[in-house]
């Protein structure tokens, strides 16, 4: 299918925003269309192929090197911004470009420490050619009930930067995403990068999505999970987050509240995991029927609390005996990667 | 044996080009001043064409022409039966040609300056339809008062046959041990990498000539000749390279539309190349696929193993037109009671139409439907007298003293008992001192439970392992009377030693290796070195009739005529001759049809034979099966080329894995629902078997070149039952339907669980 659209190839990211700024902002007749980001293209060009898509002004973001890159900062810039939860930040925050692709977060050391359920949802993430180009920005704006890294993101407490002419606004994952392809971003807005606490050493997270074949498979449903706590099992935190089984990817607050404050006993986690099948909101579809996804979400969450508790009650037991300040689980060093 | 150059890795002849990409598949093709087709689709599953407009189309920018049922002057085709309608429309010269009968059945022809321009032109062109009431279910179709799709043939039956040996009633109420079954076989896509496309024009001896991508050039041609109503030698095919076949482009799919085009257009005096390319869509809808099938299953056996008696009944969904449904019901008549003697057997096989997508071709040819039924009846009865699966099959197996259920022994050199055990032993199979067959033991071959890409801790994970068997046997050609054929011709040149060998030969490397084999074959009787070979194949217009790239039949078939024709061509070299030319046509032994009634006849020459063993892992919580271990061991007679036998090995396992436990093509209403890569699923490299073991098998063929005999098809037979096998043995529940898919599996463990104390605790 041959489609013609013009394409803005913008060099700076203030280039970039004018491009995206209204057409009354930018002095042109309202009568212009919205200009359309295409960062990795893997979205958009089957969209356009299959006619979904038909938008007269294309603008590329893949050029824009800012929007690349992972780094961790412990100080934040323009301090810290509403609806964060307050007193566990002394470990700082990584920051992943709007533009980073999905290949970096699975090369990437600062998200293999810190975000396993992201790093294995980047594992799975289509085939290596699609992981090559795709973006993160384009998986969360792209907003499918699917999309791989919501869960984690959603596990991990991220919050999405909006940017456009008028200022930045921060957007937690859960809230930024609103209904099957629909999210909060207004079309004068870039997603410029995405943000999470380092998570405390005595967390571990992960992921795991169960498709129809192992490689290039839309989930049929995916599970992040997060879990904070002690040697003994005692839970400080816990998070759940479902993929594929609502009309966005979703936490599973009541078995997160099941956990949080207790101790992780298997019949506890067993309990979790009912709760979070029954959270879940599943259709059927090609790729499986809800009755499956509802029971097997339940199986997997069980499966990936069992494993991410061992994992931390062990790194509590070896480093701390006890929950760790904020200074000992900062390793210090503020690093800077930047993909190539 | 031991030959010069039969037996041997030699390198592809066509990969040089492949690689470096200075191969043309028909897609690549390219001439200056080249217009462009596009074909509408009728996207309705039953439907008649009431009236057609195109005149918006014919203005629109760019558009040259557009085409439809009035256009060809013979508007039917088939290559069995011509039951459908090369366009579908009014004005048609043939009745019924009016009515689209499945979703790929095709309207009309746009001819453009760019393809753009002729897509965008189908979206102007105005049908009228009146809907037809739908046929889906081929046992429904068979009632008296349904819906007739084809009025010559009642009961919408396209075809049936019927095996009647000894007395299967009285064989099986005196039988020890009956068991039943109700077996179900999905339908699977070809998914070959390139989809349908070619380039026609008018050639310069006068031809109209389409370059195409097709597994017998000369059937293409007599097609395209039929439904243009010109002489054959008007007709010139040409295969470039072919991206894949896997039988899914025996059928017409564009050959004879760029032709109808090509030459309509020449009459108006435009005499410019035409080219077209479907989409992957218009591929997944437009070609036939392999059958749906039931089958109903019941077999009878003694205390001690031996098979007295087999009941089939099958009904294959055969779709809107006929294709090559009735050679693939053969195969499934033939297959269904397994490659076992059985005294008493009672057959009966349908193929119905109805408003789906046309079965057709696909590797194998109805035998894996007829083996899933016969291996998973044989698994039943090993299981009920207490009897090793592999010593039951090798208690019942053919041998060259046994007949088939059609009454004929079958033809020498049957090499399934030495398949059999090669594939049993190395799976780990030991024979005790007695002679008797024990599998091995569990837990000898655990393998690692952890899954990189999966954090779950092995102990989490209740995983079930099993291990499966089975075999099978497939003829090689078409055959069932028909005289199978092939013709090739040889030019030697040089003085005193022969310096270039050129061989003519029709066939067509779909990607098997044909080319190289027959390369092989030529250089081993000429005993000349393989480099010294040139091979100039698939052109109608130079070389004659080498018959299909299908049922297995090439090596065997092009082989001998390769083969006749470099020994003929070494006599005229000792007679000096130069060139020294040998033009040789084989005929295979001869064979009958099989009575209408009892079966009975020689339907085939030859046969492959196969042996599978196969260990899966299966997650009880999920569903999902994995393949952990694979043994394939292949009766190939001789390799010719030991590394294209192991291509084929592994890549017919590839396939058949993908229709055992993934490949699941999906209709609602006649309407295809899986029309793209993104929901039909095909394995990954992932997802193939961890472990992939071929096992070459030679028992020469009595009369197969160099005693080499088919195989290409043989390493997909028993897979599916293989896997279902295994699955069965993992945890204890059967499956007679497939793909088992995560859902499928976890779904029937359930039900398990339900209806005893199944291993599902939840
Ligand atoms: C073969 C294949 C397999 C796939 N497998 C998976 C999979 O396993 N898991 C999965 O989750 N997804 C998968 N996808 C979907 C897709 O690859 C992802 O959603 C990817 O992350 C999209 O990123 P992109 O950069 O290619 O986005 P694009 O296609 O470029 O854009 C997608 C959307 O994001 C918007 N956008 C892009 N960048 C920005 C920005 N900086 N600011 C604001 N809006 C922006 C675009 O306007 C568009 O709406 C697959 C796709 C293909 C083709």
């Amino acid at each position: 299918m041959q489609v013609e659209f013009e394409l803005l190839m913008p060099k700076t990211l203030s280039e970039a925003l004018t491009m995206l700024a209204p057409a009354a902002e930018r002095g042109l007749a309202d009568s212009s269309t919205p200009v359309m980001p295409i960062a990795g293209g893997t979205n958009v060009i089957p969209d356009l192929r299959d006619g979904r898509l038909r938008p007269a002004v294309l603008m590329d973001v893949s050029a824009l090197d800012v929007l690349r890159g992972i780094r961790r900062e412990n100080d934040l810039p323009g301090g810290l911004p509403g609806g964060l939860p307050g007193g566990r930040h002394g470990g700082g925050f990584i920051i992943i470009g709007g533009g980073t692709t999905i290949a970096t977060l699975l090369t990437d050391p600062l998200i293999a420490q810190h975000a396993a359920a992201l790093r294995q949802a980047a594992a799975v993430f289509a085939n290596p050619l699609v992981r090559n180009r795709a973006t993160v920005a384009g998986n969360l704006a792209d907003a499918s009930p699917a999309a791989d890294t919501a869960p984690p993101l959603l596990v991990l407490d991220a919050e999405v930067e909006l940017t456009s002419r008028s200022g930045t606004r921060w957007a937690p994952v859960e809230a930024f995403m609103v209904g099957v392809r629909k999210t909060v971003r207004r079309p004068a807005e870039l997603i410029t990068a995405i943000r999470f606490p380092v998570p405390p050493a005595n967390s571990a997270s992960a992921f795991h999505k169960v498709g129809l074949r192992k490689a290039d498979a839309i989930s049929v449903l995916s599970v992040a999970v997060l879990v904070e706590c002690d040697a003994d099992g005692l839970c400080h935190k816990a998070r759940i987050a479902l993929g594929s089984v609502a009309p966005t990817p979703i936490r599973a607050r009541a078995a997160e509240d099941r956990l949080q404050g207790q101790v992780l006993t298997p019949a506890l986690i067993e309990a979790a995991a009912r709760l979070a099948a029954e959270a879940a909101r599943p259709i059927d579809d090609l790729r499986g029927s809800a009755v499956y996804r509802q029971r097997v979400v339940g199986v997997v969450t069980r499966r990936l609390l069992t494993a991410v508790v061992d994992q931390a009650r062990k790194v509590s037991s070896q480093f701390f005996g006890e929950s760790p300040t904020p200074e000992e689980q900062s390793h210090a060093t503020q690093s800077h990667h930047t993909q190539s | 044996m031991t030959y010069q150059t039969v037996g041997r890795s030699k390198p592809r002849v066509d990969a040089p080009a492949k690689v470096t990409g200075k191969a043309l598949y028909p897609g690549d093709i390219t001439y200056p001043d080249m217009l462009h087709m596009a074909t509408l689709f009728a996207g309705r599953p039953h439907a008649r064409v009431l009236a057609i407009d195109t005149a918006a189309a014919a203005a629109a920018p760019g558009v040259v022409a557009v085409f439809t049922a009035k256009d060809v002057p013979v508007n039917e085709y088939g290559m069995q039966r011509p039951d459908r309608p090369v366009l579908c429309g009014p004005g048609s010269a043939k009745a019924g040609g009016d009515v689209a009968r499945f979703v790929g059945d095709q309207v009309a022809l746009v001819v453009a300056e760019t393809e753009a321009q002729a897509r965008a032109a189908l979206k102007l062109i105005k049908v009228e339809w009146e809907d037809l009431p739908l046929v889906l279910d081929p046992e429904a179709a068979m009632q008296p008062g349904a819906y007739q799709l084809h009025p010559d043939c009642p009961d919408n039956v396209t075809c049936s046959y019927h095996i009647r040996s000894g007395d299967v009633e009285a064989a099986l109420t005196e039988a020890d041990v009956v068991v039943e079954g109700v077996y179900l076989t999905p339908v699977q896509e070809h998914v070959y990498l390139q989809p349908e496309a070619g380039v026609a024009y008018i050639d310069a001896a006068g031809r109209v000539t389409v370059e195409v991508a097709g597994q017998w050039v000369h059937e293409d041609r007599k097609e395209i000749a039929h439904a243009l109503d010109i002489p054959v030698d008007q007709v010139r095919v040409i295969y470039p390279a072919i991206g894949g076949a896997f039988g899914g482009r025996e059928d017409m799919s564009v050959q004879i539309t760029l032709a109808l085009v090509a030459w309509r257009l020449a009459q108006r005096g435009i005499r410019r190349p035409v080219k077209t390319i479907w989409s992957r869509a218009e591929s997944i809808i437009g070609h036939g696929k392999r059958h749906a099938m039931k089958l109903w299953a019941r077999w009878g056996a003694r205390q001690d193993g031996t098979l007295v008696a087999a009941e089939v009944k099958v009904i294959a969904d055969g779709g809107a037109y006929c294709y090559t449904s009735n050679k693939v019901l053969g195969n499934t008549t033939l297959t269904c009671t397994g490659p076992y003697y059985i005294p008493n057997v009672s057959v009966d096989t349908y193929a119905v139409y109805t408003n789906h997508v046309p079965g057709a071709a696909f590797r194998g040819f109805g035998g894996p439907q007829g083996h899933f039924e016969a291996e998973g009846q044989m698994d039943k009865l090993a299981e009920a007298l207490g009897i090793d699966p592999v010593e039951l099959r090798l208690k019942n197996v053919l041998t060259d003293a046994t007949p088939l259920p059609t009454g004929q022994p079958i033809p020498g050199g049957v090499g399934l008992t030495q398949t059999i055990i090669a594939a049993a032993q190395a799976a780990g199979w030991t024979q005790d001192a007695d002679g008797h067959w024990h599998k091995p033991a569990d837990g000898k071959w655990q393998m690692a439970n952890d899954d990189t890409q999966y954090p779950i801790p092995n102990t989490q994970c209740p995983i079930k392992r099993g291990l499966g068997f089975a075999c099978g046997f497939k003829n090689v050609g078409f055959s069932f009377g028909y005289q199978e054929n092939s013709h090739a011709r040889i030019e030697l040149r040089g003085g005193t030693e022969i310096e270039e060998a050129t061989l003519y030969i029709a066939g067509a490397d779909v990607g098997q290796g044909h080319h190289t084999a027959m390369a092989q074959i030529a250089a081993e009787t000429l005993g000349a070195p393989f480099e010294r070979v040139k091979v100039v194949a698939s052109d109608t217009a130079t070389m004659q009739n080498a018959g299909s790239a299908s049922a297995s039949r090439l090596t065997y078939m092009g082989g001998n005529a390769v083969r006749g024709a470099a020994a003929q061509a070494l006599v005229a070299w000792r007679n000096e001759d130069r060139p020294a030319v040998g033009d040789f046509k084989y005929l295979a032994p001869k064979t009958t049809t099989i009575d209408h009634e009892t079966g009975q006849g020689r339907p085939n020459f030859a046969y492959g034979y196969v042996a599978q063993a196969v260990r899966v892992a299966v997650d009880i919580e999920t569903g999902q099966v994995r393949i952990e271990q694979f043994i394939s061991a292949d009766d190939v007679g001789q390799a010719v080329n030991p590394q294209q036998v192991v291509g084929q090995i592994e890549g017919g396992v590839v396939q058949a894995v993908g229709y055992a436990l993934l490949e699941d093509f999906r209709t609602d209403q006649g309407k295809v629902l899986t029309d793209k890569l993104s929901t039909y699923l095909i394995p990954t490299v992932l997802d193939i078997p961890e472990q992939l073991a071929s096992i070459i098998v030679d028992v020469p063929d009595p009369n197969g070149p160099y005693g080499a005999r088919g195989m290409g098809e043989m390493p997909y037979l028993p897979v599916a039952p293989a896997v279902a096998a295994a699955v069965y043995d993992a945890v204890g529940v059967r499956f007679d339907d497939f793909p088992l898919t995560a859902e499928r599996v976890w779904r029937g463990l359930r039900e398990a669980a339900g209806s005893a104390a199944g291993p599902v605790s939840e």
